[in-house]
Formats: structure tokens, sequence, C-alpha cells
């Protein structure tokens, strides 16, 4: 018989031992959910997609036979539409309770990191005054917890981090499907899906399922048309991996899969370039290179975006001019020129102050003092000390020695 | 500098001095004093707790893997995927490199 379920249905966990990878995890959230008493009354799931977070509160709830009541992103959760669910919810004890199968209900929020904006108004303190009133359990699931609307919610539950799966956990599941599914499974094909997934098995079982239901075999070939997914790679994981790049198509790979911020990218590649070309010529077209790219960066601004393949592909050119003079190397980041502003930062901060002072008594922007005013002040100073200019735009001595020692920022 | 290989369930530390031993317990590990063993207890801060033990033996330390279908405990230098896992050398199940490849199949050993 053919059924139209996806496979993720189909295998999603029924007990909590059948949920793979995570141990840790799932035993914090078991012993929290048997605790009578918690010290925190709401528990946040947190990590990265597909890793089992609502696979586990439903196989916990089966488990240990609770009822859930579940809002997701499909759901409006403004503070009306959370309290009209969540407080009847969470005020009353059900009477099921006090059966001896049902254990009562849970109230489960997947996805709260995605409340947010004008149609889910006041949603996260709907959501903190339930956790704090509540007589039942409210757990929560979220991918990223770092966002500043999601601090308060933080303060009020215990957080249970998840991590990717590994692979051969994935390549153990999906071997497991396809002998379930009667398919024959080359192991390479299930090693690239499980590869692929990046530690996201929800979406190891999509590809298994869309490249090999209603088949017999599976092979490596097959995966072929398997589409690649955007990793969360760092800075510095890019520029490695764009500098150690043979082709140019690889090093436009390695960008187009990072999730680094194009600006303060372009800075730290510009950087380490003399780290990576020793020979002068080699350089200059690196450096040629960038600053076409820089260009098509501007460009790009908020709204052609069509143009970042062209910034994507000066760069892997810049990163590819000789690939066969690639040594490793100690890479240089953060940007030079942010840390040198992070570093100077507090020296600014008493030019301007004496720029201002400046600019009050002479009437002119502050710009202007900077540029056309403290180079003088300086000479007359350094000349004679004790200079009735000092007292007359009212400077400190501490200001004086700031602008005797004063080199250009 | 060598690898050693520590069994999380129980391994044996040279003589520790009483601010690492609070460290080591404050990281979530827990010293069985009739056997004279720690363990892992709490896994929050399990990498603090490694790059301790690491100091204490002055060599690099590693954690076994226990096998989900075999229940055989084995090293993740055996295993080819270090590159994309996020939670290498950290004390956890996985499966081993000859369950992997072996023809045994996981829906009668494993869940």
């Amino acid at each position: 018989m053919k059924t139209n379920l996806l496979w993720v249905e189909k295998y999603r966990p029924k007990k909590i031992s059948d949920v793979v990878g995570n141990e840790l995890a799932k035993t914090e959230l078991i012993n929290w959910l048997q605790s009578k008493r918690h010290k925190k009354k709401g528990v946040l799931l947190y990590g990265p997609a597909g890793v089992g977070k609502t696979a586990l509160v439903n196989a916990a709830s089966n488990q240990f036979n609770f009822s859930i009541i579940e809002m997701n992103a499909s759901d409006t959760r403004t503070e009306k539409a959370i309290n009209k669910i969540g407080k009847p919810a969470t005020s009353f004890i059900a009477l099921d309770t006090f059966s001896s199968e049902r254990r009562g209900n849970i109230l489960f929020l997947d996805e709260v990191d995605g409340v947010f904006g004008r149609q889910d108004r006041g949603g996260i303190k709907a959501i903190i005054n339930i956790i704090k009133e509540s007589l039942i359990p409210v757990v929560m699931a979220a991918n990223d917890v770092d966002q500043q609307k999601l601090r308060p919610l933080k303060k009020v539950c215990q957080m249970i981090r998840f991590q990717q799966i590994r692979i051969p956990l994935i390549i153990t599941t999906l071997r497991k499907i396809c002998v379930a599914e009667n398919i024959q499974a080359e192991f390479e094909a299930l090693e690239r899906i499980a590869q692929n997934s990046l530690g996201d098995m929800r979406s190891a079982i999509n590809d298994l399922q869309s490249i090999g239901e209603g088949k017999q075999f599976l092979k490596l070939q097959d995966t072929a048309f398997l589409t690649v997914r955007n990793k969360d790679v760092g800075m510095y994981d890019t520029l490695k991996g764009m500098f150690s790049s043979e082709t140019i198509g690889d090093s436009a790979m390695v960008l187009n899969r990072s999730n680094v911020n194009y600006d303060d990218f372009l800075l730290s590649f510009s950087d380490n370039l003399p780290l990576r070309y020793r020979n002068p010529t080699d350089l200059a077209t690196a450096y040629d290179l960038v600053s076409r790219a820089d260009m098509f960066r501007g460009r790009v601004g908020t709204d052609n975006w069509h143009l970042l393949r062209y910034f994507f592909n000066f760069l892997a050119e810049a990163a590819t001019v000789s690939p066969k003079s690639y040594k490793s190397f100690d890479l240089i980041y953060p940007p030079m020129r942010i840390m040198k502003l992070f570093w100077t930062k507090g020296k600014r901060t008493n030019l301007e102050n004496i720029c201002a002072k400046i600019s009050l008594r002479c009437h002119v922007s502050q710009n202007t003092a900077k540029t056309d005013m403290i180079p003088y002040i300086k000479m007359m100073i350094k000349k004679q000390k004790s200079s009735s200019i000092i007292s007359w735009l009212k400077l400190e001595p501490n200001d004086v020695d700031f602008l005797l020692k004063l080199n250009d920022l | 500098m060598k690898v050693i290989i520590l069994n999380n369930k129980e391994f044996i530390l040279p003589r520790v001095e009483r601010e690492n031993f609070i460290r080591l317990m404050k990281l979530g590990l827990e010293y069985n004093r009739d056997k004279g063993t720690f363990s892992i207890n709490n896994f929050d801060n399990i990498k603090e707790a490694i790059d301790t033990i690491s100091d204490i033996l002055n060599d690099e330390v590693q954690f076994l893997q226990n096998c989900l279908m075999c229940h055989k405990d084995f090293p993740c230098s055996d295993c080819k995927y270090t590159d994309f896992c996020e939670t290498k050398n950290l004390p956890f199940k996985c499966v081993c490199p000859q369950c992997l490849t072996g023809k045994k199949s996981p829906q009668k050993t494993l869940f």
C-alpha cells in the first residue's frame, strides 16, 4: 500500500528512545518533565533546525501521557491570541489529570524566535506572563536564541541546547528507513545524503524520500541532483576556504555558502592578501580584482542583489590568482580597519571633545576645527606651553597633553 | 604532545590540586571516593572540562564514544566524519565504523 505521507511524519519518533542523538538534551527534558518542582517554570529547547526538538517534545508527551496544546509559526501569536489559547490551558488543571492514564497538558510553543513584527505584537510578553502563572509545563522551541527580543524569555526558562546530529547516526537512520521501505541503498548514497544534510535529520529524510521513493535501488549517481545546503560558515572558515581553493568555482562556492557580512569580509579579505601572495605581481592582480569586487558591492547596495554574483566572482578570482602558491598562514581577523577604530576610540573621543570646545569658541563646525585649526593650535602650544589660547579655548591640562602627543588619527 | 583517550564513565587522574579539583567539580565532573575515579555527570561545560583535564594531564584528551548498535566504546579518531561533526571528541552516543558499514540491519539492533 502506497501512502502519501511524508517520511518525516511516517517515521516520526513515537518514544523518547527513538529520537536520535542529543542524549544530554533528552535527559534534561525528561528530568524537567518528571520533576514536580521546577526551578524555572518554562523550558526552552534551542538548536539548529531538524535536530529533533519538536520530535522530542511529541515523543516525550506520548511516552508520559501528556496532551500537547501547540502553537507554532503558522498561528497568529499576538498577546491576545496567546492569552486566548494559553491562559485557559495553563490556568486550569485538566480533568483527565485525575485519571490514571493521562498526566495533563503541556503547552508547546514552537519556533518562538519567529514571534515578531506587527502581526505578533506583545507575543513574547504574553508568553512570559503565561510561564510565570502556569500550572502546567510550558515547553518552547527556537532555532536562534541570541536575538535581543528573547532575552527576557531566557531569564525565566531553563535552556536546553540541541546540537547537530552526527553523520553516522543520520546514515543509520536512513538505512533503517530504506529497510522499512524495501529500498536497497548503496552506502555511499546514504553517506552523501547525510553529509549534504549538515547534521539536519529532517532534511536528510526529505532528501532520501525525494530521490528514493518508489525505487528498489538507490545508487550514488541518484544523489547527484541533491541541492547543496547553506551552512553557517563564519568569517575564519570562509577566508581559509577561499584562499585554499584551487579553482574560481570552488572559491565562489565557499563564499556563497557563508553567512558573513560582505562589507566586513571585503576588509578582512584585503588585509590577508599580502600574506597570501608573496609575489608582487600576483598581489597587484589580486588587489585589482578586489577593487572591482568592491565596486560591485557598492552597486549591489540594498536592492540589486542580482549583481552579487559579480562580487562573488571577482573575490573568488582574487583568491585564486595563483592557486599553486598557497601555503597555510595565520589569518588576520577581525578586519584591521575595524580593530583600529576600536583601539583609537578613546583618542577619538578626546579629540572630539577638544574640537567641540574649539567649535563653540570659534563658531566653526567640529570638522573644520579638526582639519583647519587643531594643527595650528598644536603648533602654538608646542612653542609656548602657557599660551593664552589655552585659557581662551578653556582647554584642560589633559587636553593640552593630548594635543602635544597627538599624531594623525 | 600525545593523545590520551579516556572513558567518560570512569577515569583516573593523577593527584589533582585543590583548585583544579574544585574547578572540575564546578564543570560537571563527579568524583568517586571509594574507587578514586572521576566521571562526567553534567555535559553543559564539557569543552571547558576537557581543556582542564588536558591541562592537568599536560596532553591532549579525547573521550571514547559509545556505539548505539554494538555498545562498544571507540575513539573519534576511528571516524571519517569528524570534519562535519559539531560534537567530535565529546562523549556522546554514536555508531562505530564497523557497525556503520556492516551488513547487520539497524532495524533489529537500533531503536
